[in-house]
């Protein structure tokens, strides 16, 4: 399979009369964009702006990151929401790298986060590095909360597709292709017989509520774990529909870079023969929780793993997921890392995760969520402020009358992904 | 808390709760396992008839553990 991503380096960003790119600045045609959003009758008010890096900007209360893409052929892209239901990963997808659609409104749920495009705030979220294009938007009164999640959802996926489609309609040329290609699992065997096979196992917020992760459009959470080729990843199938605390919650944007996986895929052929992709479940009931691990184990047999990489997503009671994956892979021969965030209050000393087990035995983590840190005031905040008393990591205190803001990391976007986007660590003491 | 509850003021207590391995974990000495995380203690799903009747058994349940000499950690399955 063969995936090329057409990247056109996206460094600045600006309103005109349409939606094009010209010398790396992205142009949108903001009425048009506004309006296409306001089609859905969910929404009372849409609002597009714009927060670049090092601008003084805070951004709250973000739901999702969405980077612009769209097949150059089919123009559409995410399957069963803004394209035809079909298999990804191959074909040419355009990309408008380093431009980002954030999703920002009244809140959903407290597990929405925020993001500093400068100060000290910024360098915790990957998002503080791109240009971003926040749709604001107001739900109709009495909205459902589900139905506001779904709608904004939908919104910042139809918007990324609708910018990169609008470019691609338009003269483009790609600053850089990057080609993701390999076989399938038999035909990579037989090409490297001699190399360990790890397989990687990507754990997902499933638990309702509006903790959802998408996979072709379809609702995780009842489903079973399943095997997706590295491509399909990284060209569309997963989709974030979760609440979960905003430090480790995997945006779409995480979804489409996963750099476990890039980096597998990097290393496949050299030092490793990497299978592919476990998209699994963490359930609210331990049978579901079981099921999960014990499945995810059955094919990483079925295609003769010798090592594992499982990746966390939130914490609490996942943690249980990540121990029984441990248990169940180490227990059968196949070697584990584990990656996950840390809760260990905010001087650090509490049990840094719910549950444990001896078989984790080799752990990287991404960073303690509890940490507090100091943001200052930001000249202009975009969405609402004062919604940082609800989310997660956050307080009635913590907003100061001069804007500046007292919280715990988990309230930054992505400062904790566990999918290892971040620049945060722990060192052992 | 259960175990300081059991510690201090010698209750004994039977604990809830749905993700069993946290609670080996952490030192729960009588466990009955819960129904899932976010309605440990019933089952919505079954309408309200059958959600009674799921709080009933689990509360008979929980008193039976509570009442139950044990040596070690146990958990009370139905």
């Amino acid at each position: 399979m063969r995936l090329e991503l057409h990247k056109i380096h996206i460094t600045g960003l600006d309103f005109a009369d349409e939606t094009y790119t010209s010398g790396g600045t992205l142009f949108i045609n903001k009425n048009e964009a506004e309006a296409l959003i306001a089609e859905d009758r969910r929404f009372a008010k849409v609002e597009l702006d714009l927060a670049c890096p090092g601008e003084s900007k805070r951004i709250i209360p973000v739901k999702d990151v969405i980077e612009p893409r769209v097949k150059i052929e089919k123009k559409s892209y995410f399957p069963g929401f803004f394209a035809p239901m079909e298999k990804t990963g191959s074909g040419k997808t355009l990309v408008l790298d380093g431009a980002a659609v954030v999703t920002c409104g009244p809140i959903v749920a407290f597990q929405e986060g925020f993001i500093d495009m400068s100060g000290p705030g910024a360098q915790y979220t990957p998002f503080s590095q791109t240009r971003n294009i926040v749709l604001y938007v107001e739900p109709v009164e009495n909205l459902e909360k589900h139905l506001y999640e779904a709608a904004l959802r939908e919104a910042g996926l139809k918007l990324a597709v609708y910018f990169a489609k609008c470019c691609a309609d338009k003269e483009w040329k790609a600053d850089e292709i990057q080609v993701f290609e390999k076989g399938d699992t038999f035909e990579e065997t037989q090409k490297y017989p001699d190399l360990p096979k790890v397989i990687y196992v990507c754990m997902n917020i499933t638990q309702g509520l509006l903790h959802d992760t998408y996979l072709y459009a379809n609702d995780l959470r009842p489903a079973l774990p399943t095997l997706l080729h590295p491509n399909e990843v990284l060209d569309g199938a997963m989709v974030s529909g979760n609440c979960v605390s905003a430090c480790d919650k995997n945006t779409t944007w995480h979804h489409l870079h996963n750099p476990i996986v890039q980096s597998l895929y990097a290393r496949h052929g050299k030092d490793i023969n990497f299978l592919g992709m476990i998209p699994t479940q963490e359930s609210t009931v331990l049978d579901g929780k079981l099921r999960a691990a014990a499945m995810n184990l059955s094919i990483a047999q079925q295609l003769g793993a010798d090592g594992a990489i499982i990746s966390e997503e939130g914490y609490g009671n996942p943690d249980t997921d990540l121990c029984l994956n441990a248990k169940f892979f180490e227990n059968a021969g196949i070697k584990t890392v584990l990656v996950s965030d840390e809760s260990a209050g905010t001087d650090g000393a509490s049990q840094s995760l719910a549950d444990a087990t001896p078989e984790l035995d080799a752990f990287i983590s991404t960073g303690n969520v509890n940490e507090m840190i100091e943001v200052p005031a930001m000249d202009k905040v975009i969405g609402c402020k004062e919604a940082i008393s609800l989310l997660s990591g956050g307080a009635e205190e913590s907003l100061r009358s001069d804007g500046s803001m007292f919280v715990e990391l988990q309230s930054v976007i992505a400062s904790t992904a566990e999918i290892g986007f971040n620049k945060l660590g722990c060192e052992w003491i | 808390m259960t175990r300081e509850i059991e510690r201090v003021a010698g209750i004994p207590v039977v604990q809830i709760a749905t993700i069993v391995p946290i609670m080996l974990t952490v030192g729960t000495n009588r466990v009955v396992p819960g129904v899932a995380i976010p309605h440990p203690t019933g089952n919505p799903a079954m309408g309200p008839e059958g959600d009674k009747a799921v709080r009933r058994e689990l509360l008979l349940r929980s008193f039976k553990a509570m009442t139950t000499p044990i040596t070690e950690q146990t958990i009370f399955e139905k």
